[in-house]
């Protein structure tokens, strides 16, 4: 469902190119769960901008859901980032001043639901994420881990193919972490594909697939690091 | 449309965007009763005289030697200037329309002092007045030279005349049933002395631009025996300009024991009678142009201020599928709510303001199309305003949403 063959992007200033991917080739199969690692500068960035079609890329071709995005225009790509993917930032990115409903009915709204379909959604991935005594909480008034929640129920409620994770344990503590983890392997197990950008090595490990980078290129694909993982 | 989130959203952020929204409401109080000033003044400097003021001019004649015979002066200025080639018409008289000082009498229907009399400006006149002015008359028959009365301040004589010619705003006034039969009726002046009406004009302002009964004068049939007088001149239609300095030379030259003086002309009168209201318009043009300026300024810089320190939630917003127009429309339609709430303030500030201005003033009522007028005005202004910082906002990557800063 994710293809990128020979991706590239390439940062230019006036006097320095910066090879942030270099023929980056990249396959996701439906229902997969993914962690991607590396150092800093590696790339991981890059690629979850592009994969989640934030950047645009400089070379190669990539295919999302059967869809080439190579040519797609703003507006395009836009509808396809809001009805595929759904996104888990490591700081949040919750708008401090809508509450935990309104902040899960920002891409439904641009999505263009009925009232009723919308409140039908928030009100199901809110109870899905443990949350639906809060929805009128502000962001404010919920802890780190609460306000991850109300993230990945807003990557949730469009019903995207795949999600997309950068760092979403980051700005947790270890128990908090561990509670994210669980939802999203639940949430995996019912079918949506993550992909998971991370540094925390014990994280990795319990996805399916890790790939590591280095340098903007696949240095390690590496599937049965989830096995080994298992049975140790 | 994303109405309750943005309002929500506001509402809990509130400070700045009162701030604005008082700033428009302020800005609307004061555009709405300055252009209700401003519509007042003009349609008072828009009034017509009724005079032809485009060709007629006046000068003042004022003897000082003993031995200045002004009735025989008079008579002989008038017939040379009646004469003279690009003259149409000369008078004598006391004053001209919005020249700022005349003479004023009280018009009674019935006898007795106890009757409360009409106030009326009054133009003496000889038989030549009404063509001299150029004035419709409307109703009625003009002075005969026999009617016009010599009149000596010196003299037990007649103090008026027997005949008057009115104004159709003063008939009106008189005989607020049956204005249009004023021709051979009879009112009263200096409480008693009867008069009869012979002539109704359409229209010929007093001197007086901001007399409530600047429309009603009579012409009364008189020439006052005095040294010192007023000629008004109308000359053949462009002509005005050319004449005025032939007949100050022709009248200094004719008479040596007067000077004269006050050569104007009626288009000057005019527009120095409506200086103040002039400069009046201007000035409130100007503050209402800069008080919206500083509006618009405000929420450019409101808005700006936004963006910046939202660029991230703007990132994420891309990042969840909002197009560009998506972002354009949200700073748009917040921008609106703002306007909205500040336009609304505005016409309940602009209603509270007129109606002390109506009493503290005398001035008119706020017309009903103004403030919805004012109200789209100020929200174009807004949209104006925002557009800018709205377009650079839909500029915001979407990769923004998954930087660390």
């Amino acid at each position: 469902m994710l293809n990128m063959k020979d991706v590239s992007k390439i940062y230019r200033t006036e006097s320095v190119e910066t090879h942030a991917l270099r023929e980056f080739s990249f396959d996701v199969d439906e229902g997969e769960f993914i962690s991607v690692t590396g150092p800093s500068g590696s790339g991981k960035t890059t690629f979850l901008n592009i994969a989640g079609l934030l950047e645009e890329f400089s070379g190669g071709t990539y295919e999302l859901d059967g869809c080439n995005v190579t040519n797609l225009n703003d507006r395009e790509r836009s509808r396809l980032r809001n009805e595929k993917i759904g996104f888990i930032f490591q700081s949040f990115n919750l708008i401090p001043e809508l509450d935990v409903f309104d902040n899960v009915d920002v891409p439904l709204r641009y999505r263009k639901f009925s009232s009723a379909e919308r409140r039908k959604r928030i009100d199901r991935v809110i109870d899905l994420v443990g949350l639906g005594s809060r929805a009128h909480h502000l962001p404010s008034q919920l802890s780190g881990g609460q306000q991850q929640r109300v993230a990945i129920a807003r990557a949730l409620a469009g019903e995207p193919r795949f999600l997309l994770a950068d760092e979403p344990t980051g700005n947790l503590d270890s128990q908090m972490a561990e509670s994210v983890m669980e939802l999203l392997e639940d949430i995996n197990r019912n079918g949506t594909t993550i992909i998971m950008v991370t540094h925390e090595k014990n994280l990795a490990k319990r996805a399916r697939r890790n790939i590591f980078m280095r340098d903007g290129c696949v240095s390690n694909n590496d599937s049965a690091l989830h096995l080994a993982a298992s049975s140790a | 449309m994303e109405i309750g989130p943005i309002w929500r959203a506001m509402s809990r952020n509130k400070t700045s965007y009162l701030l604005i929204a008082m700033q428009i409401a302020v800005t609307m109080a004061i555009m709405v009763n300055a252009f209700s000033i401003i519509q007042e003044r003009s349609r008072m400097m828009a009034r017509p005289s009724g005079v032809d003021e485009d060709n007629i001019f006046y000068l003042s004649s004022i003897g000082f030697l003993p031995e200045f015979d002004g009735r025989s002066a008079s008579e002989e200025d008038l017939d040379a200037l009646r004469r003279f080639p690009g003259v149409a018409n000369a008078i004598m008289t006391n004053t001209v329309p919005l020249q700022g000082g005349g003479w004023s009498q009280g018009l009674r229907t019935e006898p007795g002092e106890e009757i409360e009399s009409i106030g009326v400006a009054v133009y003496f006149v000889d038989e030549h007045g009404i063509d001299t002015f150029d004035v419709n008359l409307t109703q009625g028959r003009n002075f005969a030279p026999t009617e016009i009365m010599m009149f000596d301040p010196d003299a037990n004589g007649a103090r008026w005349p027997d005949k008057i010619i009115i104004t159709q705003a003063m008939a009106e006034a008189l005989f607020p049933d049956s204005p249009n039969d004023a021709i051979g009726r009879t009112v009263y002046i200096e409480d008693d002395l009867p008069i009869t009406i012979i002539g109704v004009l359409q229209r010929m302002q007093a001197a007086w631009k901001e007399w409530s009964g600047v429309e009603r004068a009579m012409l009364v049939p008189m020439k006052r025996k005095q040294n010192s007088f007023r000629y008004v001149i109308r000359a053949e239609p462009g002509y005005r300009d050319e004449l005025m300095p032939q007949i100050e030379k022709m009248l200094a030259e004719k008479n040596t024991g007067r000077i004269i003086r006050g050569m104007t002309t009626m288009t000057e009168t005019r527009e120095r009678s409506y200086l103040e209201d002039s400069a009046m318009i201007k000035l409130l043009v100007f503050i209402v142009g800069v008080l919206t300026a500083i509006t618009g300024l405000g929420i450019v810089g409101l808005a700006s201020f936004s963006v910046a320190r939202r660029s991230k939630q703007i990132g994420v917003r891309r990042a969840l599928g909002a197009t560009r127009p998506a972002i354009l429309r949200y700073f748009m339609l917040e921008n609106f709510l703002i306007s909205s709430v500040g336009v609304v303030g505005g016409a309940l500030l602009a209603v509270g303001l007129n109606v002390w201005m109506v009493h503290a003033f005398d001035l008119t009522p706020i017309a009903w199309y103004v403030i919805p007028t004012a109200m789209l005005i100020l929200w174009l202004v807004g949209q104006l305003a925002v557009f800018g910082p709205a377009r650079r906002a839909t500029l915001v990557s979407p990769a923004v949403a998954t930087r660390a800063v």
